[in-house]
């Protein structure tokens, strides 16, 4: 029993001394790093490859089309001619551009997407580096591909390419508060930042005690990767494509594999999060379902963006930010106070675990009352359909 | 082992310092900048301070060093890689850097600096967490004041005349 | 896991202060009339005062038992030093607040130029749409920031660790950056804002160095425990050599908070792209906190060991010498008491160099008379200055005794005290401050600034002249027929200044208490 609820532990150390009857020590560890690492960077490219299809047919089926249906049964293999295509392309330099900037940017966004993985748990033990700051070291890795589109917005040396940086930067930069914000309270319910342990310690998913941070989390992550409705970065018909307008190639492969990585890992942080990670029913029995369950949850996010992405329209500038600002930092501000309070009060655990729920009930219920109102307000301002005004 | 990272990591953080300095774009200063900051943390590391590396990259990288690429490039004739870098007064300043250098170098040297073995808390970030709500309360919260103060500042030169 | 307890009549004034702030903010948002808020910052320093001489007390905001000698021990401390210091800075943040309350119109309110075109231009977006007012005022936030500024620099007072030091520090730092350009309609503002920014900000990293060096040779940050750690191994210190570089990058720091001589550059600028009442404010609170957290420092870090008195009387006869020379050559009375008050910042550091009972003594005394004085200086040109202008000239005040004789008698006496004449407060802290350095066995200095004050009397007693023995220059005889408006000093401001003159007198007159209270306060810091 013991060996099978920790199976990959063992089974981990079974291939550890295997290599170790044969191999030096350092040689060891070196294939191991080798083999984490190779993992890490095979991430990003296993979610392009297999979201693109999944986000075209999605949104085919919600704007009543039916998506590539060429390549393979119903179209499934699209993403590899899409990607033969970008290898062969020619890569393009632009004339004044600041080279070296210019090619560091796609590697060092890339680089961001897949540092990510090393502290995202795929079932017990089966996780790069279980780090004490793991969930403040999301956050950090995050800011690492802000860099990386300065860098290309910049260095593009196109006023499109400048503008859609400067946009997204506004839009990473307000909304990694509420992100923290969100992250923050769950942090503080379990008492760790180890990815691993809040899993372990998630007896029932996060999702149902903390349905705002949830909320503000799934909307966050929206915004932190410039999905839609958040993706004014890369608004078509203003700025045409955005901090990366003058990529080609492989170079905007990167921009494009970095994407689709954070899609994934955003998801696969919400799940570990907020729903519990590789946990689920038979788990500890058969440890081979922790990633299965993990893995469906994580698409379920998934589906969930791509949902928003397909059905809502694109904020302006100015509501995105007030969304942020006057919304979601306070609610996630009122949270974190709230969890902070009761995990305190000398009570039983479910019960504090009531109340946490009681106020993010009572919270939500408050938000959509005086967003409502304000909407009415507004409305009734610009004299529009609808207003009893 | 540990020594070779050692090296290897001041090295790196020495020159892209000196990069910073000699460079004459100056967006490219901020990004040697930003390898700088890298660095550093690169040393919480090696100390054992993973808290402190990764407060490292969030702050320095992710937001001090983006806000200063953003008033790099919204200030207009500071691009200009044309512009001397040195001004009249550089030789006295030059002497000066030397002088402090030469000072504090005398000091470290002279300085027998212990190796102790003390170790370390089983949970280091509990530790400081409960610190700054105990022992470092009132200047934890004296630092709150600091922010507030700071905001309405920025708020007051942001706003438009008018 | 403890907590340790904490001592809050310690930090209440702070407390009254920061609430206050964030009181005036909110309350900014519903009032029209701003002097409301004026009134309500001025009670607010009044609670703090009263906090002050209510919850004094000596014990500290933390005990030090809780870490023992070597862990973190007080964080701030209300011993009779900082009690008296936070005084000094409430009386000036008081003064300066009634001092702005009819005047911060004149550098806060704005009209926005040209509404009605952008509303046109921007069309339907919603944010322009709304209806704003016309006119915005700031006042405000400039009785917020100032509330600030004072709560930081009373922390700074009553602080006992290097790390709170540091922390009141910024935050009065900052406050003021933002209260020296505060008047956006005037460029000098801006310039004097981002001078006294730029190396204000350098000043504050010599401090936060000097700070890192000092936790290396002690390991801890509390003052106390410094002290304590330095006694027992001062003969064998592995560290020792870091505790003068970390002393000396603390004394820089300081020097540029306090305008010392080669760290005074910022200062005329500053002082007088200013609004004026944010240049009186600064002028005496900012080296009210300053000295008693540089007493406190050299006490600990330094012991007020020789060289050290030394270092600080070659700053102090540097300060004065430079300060008065340079005052002698100005036009502007503003720029004038600008260096005036390097050259003051000279004579209390020679209370500080003296490093003795009678020279701190007498550098408190000093520091407190100052306040009344130099803020009722800048008063008095708040009073004769224009509202749509910022600096007063000489010519301003020529023959000012026969259209404002009440003003100009008061003014006179703040010049008398200034420049040292008895029976008035400026002559007794300088006979206490030299008396302190004759004591000490540095008669030189004494005498260096004896010299000093004569040769500020020159300046002091010209304004003097100029106000009652020289005819009005043609602008004021444009006044007086009516063509330009006429200055009438409102009732504000002339209460302010009668108060700082009253203050003068009484403090100059009346000693015993005053003394008695500094002997107190004193008799518990570990001097030589």
């Amino acid at each position: 029993m013991e060996y099978i609820s920790n199976f990959f532990v063992n089974l981990g150390n079974s291939w550890t001394s295997l290599l170790s009857s044969f191999l030096p020590p350092w040689a060891v560890i070196l294939i191991n790093f080798i083999i984490v690492a190779l993992l890490l960077v095979l991430m990003p490219v296993i979610a392009t490859m297999t979201l693109t299809i999944m986000e075209r047919k999605i949104i085919a089926r919600i704007q009543n089309r039916i998506g590539p249906n060429r390549v393979g049964p119903w179209g499934i293999f699209q993403a590899i001619p899409d990607a033969i295509k970008l290898l062969t392309k020619e890569d393009i330099v632009p004339v004044n551009a600041d080279k070296p900037l210019f090619n560091l940017a796609p590697l060092l966004i890339f680089l961001g997407a897949a540092l990510l993985w090393a502290v995202i748990p795929f079932g017990r033990g089966v996780i790069g580096q279980d780090l004490n700051v793991g969930v403040l070291y999301l956050v950090a890795v995050g800011s690492i591909s802000t860099i990386a589109i300065v860098m290309a917005g910049w260095s593009s040396n196109n006023k499109f390419a400048l503008i859609g940086a400067f946009r997204i930067v506004a839009q990473l930069l307000s909304y990694e508060i509420p992100m923290v914000l969100a992250m923050a309270s769950v942090v503080a319910l379990v008492g760790t930042m180890k990815m691993g342990e809040i899993v372990e310690l998630q007896s029932i998913p996060f999702l149902l005690i903390l349905p705002v941070a949830f909320i503000t989390y799934i909307l966050a992550a929206a915004a932190e990767t410039g999905r839609a409705p958040f993706d004014l970065v890369e608004a078509d018909s203003e700025i045409v494509a955005g901090y990366f307008i003058e990529y080609s190639g492989l170079k905007f492969g990167w921009f494009y594999i970095a994407e689709y990585g954070n899609l994934l890992a955003v998801s696969a942080i919400a799940a570990t999060l907020f729903l519990g990670g590789w946990r689920g029913p038979f788990a500890d029995q058969a440890p081979v379902l922790g990633p299965l369950y993990f893995g469906i949850k994580t698409i379920l996010i998934v589906f969930l963006l791509m949902w928003i992405r397909g059905t809502w329209p694109r904020f302006r500038i100015d509501q995105m930010l007030a969304l942020a600002w006057k919304v979601l930092v306070p609610l996630g501000l009122f949270n974190l106070l709230w969890v902070a309070t009761m995990i305190k009060l000398p009570l039983p655990v479910w019960l504090q675990w009531a109340f946490i729920l009681a106020g993010n009930v009572l919270a939500l219920l408050v938000t959509l009352t005086l967003m409502g109102q304000a909407a009415k307000r507004y409305a009734a301002r610009r004299g529009m359909v609808g207003t009893r005004a | 082992m540990e020594q070779l990272f050692f090296i290897l990591l001041a090295l790196l953080t020495l020159s892209a310092a000196l990069m910073v300095v000699t460079t004459r774009n100056l967006l490219h200063a901020a990004f040697w900048l930003i390898l700088v900051f890298f660095g550093i943390a690169g040393f919480f590391i090696l100390l054992h301070a993973e808290f402190l590396a990764v407060v490292q990259v969030l702050i320095y990288i992710g937001a001090i060093s983006t806000l200063i690429i953003f008033a790099i490039m919204l200030t207009r004739r500071i691009m200009d890689p044309q512009q001397p870098r040195f001004n009249s007064q550089w030789g006295l300043v030059g002497g000066l850097a030397a002088l402090l250098f030469v000072v504090l170098a005398a000091v470290t040297t002279r300085v027998a600096w212990p190796t102790t073995s003390a170790t370390l808390p089983a949970e280091p970030i509990k530790q400081l967490g409960a610190d700054f709500v105990g022992v470092y309360a009132v200047p934890f919260e004296v630092a709150s004041v600091l922010l507030v103060v700071a905001m309405i500042g920025a708020i007051i030169i942001a706003r438009e005349r008018g | 896991m403890t907590f340790p307890t904490l001592n809050f009549p310690v930090i209440a004034p702070q407390i009254v202060l920061v609430a206050a702030a964030l009181i005036i903010l909110l309350a900014d948002l519903m009032v029209a009339n701003k002097r409301i808020l004026g009134w309500i910052s001025l009670i607010a320093v009044i609670g703090a005062l009263a906090a002050v001489f209510v919850c004094r007390s000596d014990s500290a905001a933390f005990p030090l038992a809780l870490g023992g000698p070597s862990g973190p021990g007080t964080m701030a401390l209300a011993d009779g030093l900082g009690l008296f210091a936070s005084a000094a800075v409430l009386i000036a943040a008081g003064l300066a607040i009634l001092l702005a309350i009819e005047r911060v119109g004149d550098f806060s309110r704005f009209e926005k130029p040209g509404s009605e075109k952008k509303q046109a231009r921007s069309g339907d977006h919603p944010i322009a749409e709304a209806p704003g007012p016309q006119v915005t005022d700031r006042a405000g936030a400039y009785y917020a920031l100032l509330l600030l500024a004072t709560a930081g620099m009373t922390a700074m007072a009553t602080a006992s660790d290097l790390m709170t030091i540091f922390i009141a520090l910024e935050i009065f730092s900052l406050a003021l950056y933002i209260l020296v350009g505060f008047n956006r309609r005037d460029l000098r503002s801006g310039e004097a804002a981002l001078k006294y920014f730029l190396l204000g900000a350098f000043a504050s990293g010599f401090f936060l160095y000097g700070i890192a060096l000092i936790y290396a040779a002690t390991g801890t940050t509390s003052l106390e425990a410094i002290l304590h750690n330095i006694q027992p191994m001062s003969i064998s210190l592995p560290f020792r050599p870091l505790l003068p570089v970390g002393m000396g990058l603390l004394l820089v720091g300081f020097g540029f908070k306090l305008a010392l001589v080669p760290f005074h550059m910022w200062t005329p600028d500053a002082y007088q792209g200013a609004p004026t009442p944010v240049t009186a404010f600064m002028s005496v609170a900012t080296k009210a906190a300053a000295f008693a957290a540089l007493i406190r420092v050299l006490a600990a870090v330094a012991s007020y060991d020789r060289p050290w008195l030394l270092a600080l009387a070659a700053l102090a006869v540097l300060t004065m010498t430079l300060g008065n020379l340079a005052a002698l050559r100005q036009t502007s009375l503003k720029r004038m008491l600008a260096y005036s008050s390097i050259a003051h910042a000279g004579y209390l550091l020679i209370g500080l160099a003296a490093g003795n009972q009678l020279g701190v003594e007498g550098a408190l005394y000093y520091l407190l008379a100052y306040t009344f004085m130099n803020l009722g200086a800048f008063a008095v040109l708040l009073a004769v200055q224009r509202r749509d202008e910022n600096d007063v000239t000489g010519d301003r005040i020529l023959g000012l005794a026969g259209r404002q004789p009440l003003l100009a008698a008061l003014m006179a006496v703040l010049m008398f005290s200034l420049a040292g004449i008895p029976p008035l407060a400026g002559f007794f802290g300088k006979l206490y401050v030299f008396s302190g350095a004759v004591e000490a066995g540095l008669a030189w200095l004494a005498i260096v600034g004896v010299l000093n004050s004569a040769l500020g009397a020159y300046y002091y007693l010209r304004v003097t002249i100029l106000m009652f023995m020289a005819e009005p220059a043609e602008s004021d005889q444009e006044i007086s027929s009516g063509k330009v408006e006429t200055l009438q000093p409102g009732w504000a401001v002339m209460t302010t200044v009668v108060l700082a003159v009253l203050g003068t007198i009484v403090l100059g007159l009346w000693q015993w208490p005053w003394t008695q209270t500094i002997a107190q306060a004193v008799s518990t810091l570990a001097l030589r």
